[in-house]
């Protein structure tokens, strides 16, 4: 059961990532839909990480606000440690 | 992104540096992904993965987000028709992504492309076509990114299967919040002014009612449609 179960997973997973390709490849493109999937990606970045929105603990918000900060002006690695180390850090100050 | 700009790209570099840019570019990446793929195996095993199930999973799959909802919901034995339709549902954002990659891979042979595309996950996507906007789209960059991000994330979370219960709550430490630094340094690149900024906010107001409210899973095609039909209306001609 749990094979099938992965099996079929990997199966529409990768149905996903060939389906766009396959049937918009070779086909215009107008300018409004490419302006819609210019902005999409982005959409689903921001959809992906609702759940930490929603956590509603203060100590998380606070820190999601200072790793944005921190992603508008630094690299990736840096961005990536201040998101951890400001995570941990107002975790232990700020009980809720 | 127009048909024309997407054709005219040229091999400018040997494959071989391409494939090196591409992991050098993903290397921060990768080193992100771990912590998600130590917690990702532990928690698999605690749901009763063998050793085994995990990198099959992972390696088949390779999708996250869908992993992580799919590990969430499991039971024993699991629901084969949610957790395959939460995966579906998770992962439907590949289909736009794929849309957009379409033009670049106009000249790339279509069973190529096939193999290709079996290794497309946000991150991958997201580098190569910002990689693609600047140079003009390359393969072997893209193949460097995704070899490094999946060699990364099947290592990852085979470990994390190994050592298991061993590691304990790791949001205790902080190491969950690398996973929204990435993605926000990801939007950063993404950024095109107030096209964007409205419709991410609507998503965001979407996505955050939807999974407080709906079943898992919901959340992401949600808000992200939500969003690309607010830029829909935006870009109205």
């Amino acid at each position: 059961m749990t094979i099938l179960t992965i099996l079929l997973m990997a199966f529409v997973t990768y149905c996903t990532r060939i389906g766009g390709y396959w049937l918009l490849n070779g086909r215009h493109i107008s300018l409004r839909t490419a302006k819609v999937m210019e902005v999409a990606p982005g959409c689903v970045l921001v959809a992906v990480l609702a759940p930490d929105f929603a956590s509603g603990k203060g100590a998380d918000l606070l820190a999601l606000a200072v790793t944005a900060l921190a992603a508008t002006r630094c690299s990736l690695l840096v961005t990536v440690l201040v998101g951890v180390g400001s995570g941990w850090l107002l975790r232990q100050v700020i009980p809720f | 992104m127009n048909r024309q700009e997407a054709a005219s790209f040229q091999p400018a570099a040997p494959q071989r540096a391409e494939l090196w840019r591409g992991a050098r570019a993903a290397l921060p990446i990768m080193i992100g992904f771990v912590p998600f793929a130590l917690v990702l195996g532990a928690q698999a095993r605690l749901k009763q993965f063998s050793l085994l199930d995990v990198p099959l999973m992972t390696g088949l799959n390779f999708g996250g987000g869908s992993e992580f909802a799919a590990v969430g919901l499991w039971t024993s034995p699991p629901h084969i028709a949610l957790i395959v339709g939460i995966t579906f549902l998770v992962n439907s954002r590949h289909l736009l992504m794929g849309a957009a990659l379409a033009p670049y891979l106009s000249r790339v042979p279509r069973r190529k492309v096939l193999c290709f595309l079996f290794f497309m996950c946000d991150e991958t996507w997201a580098l190569s076509l910002a990689d693609a906007r600047k140079h003009g789209f390359s393969l072997a960059y893209y193949m460097g990114v995704s070899l490094g991000l999946y060699l990364s994330w099947l290592v990852g979370t085979t470990i994390g299967a190994a050592i298991g219960p061993v590691l304990g709550d790791v949001t205790r430490y902080g190491f969950d919040m690398a996973f929204p630094a990435v993605f926000f340094v990801l939007l950063r690149g993404m950024w095109k002014g107030v096209y964007s900024a409205l419709p991410w906010a609507v998503t965001l107001g979407v996505a955050i009612t939807a999974y407080v409210l709906l079943p898992k899973g919901w959340y992401v095609p949600l808000g992200a449609l939500s969003g690309a039909l607010t830029a829909w209306v935006l870009a109205k001609p």
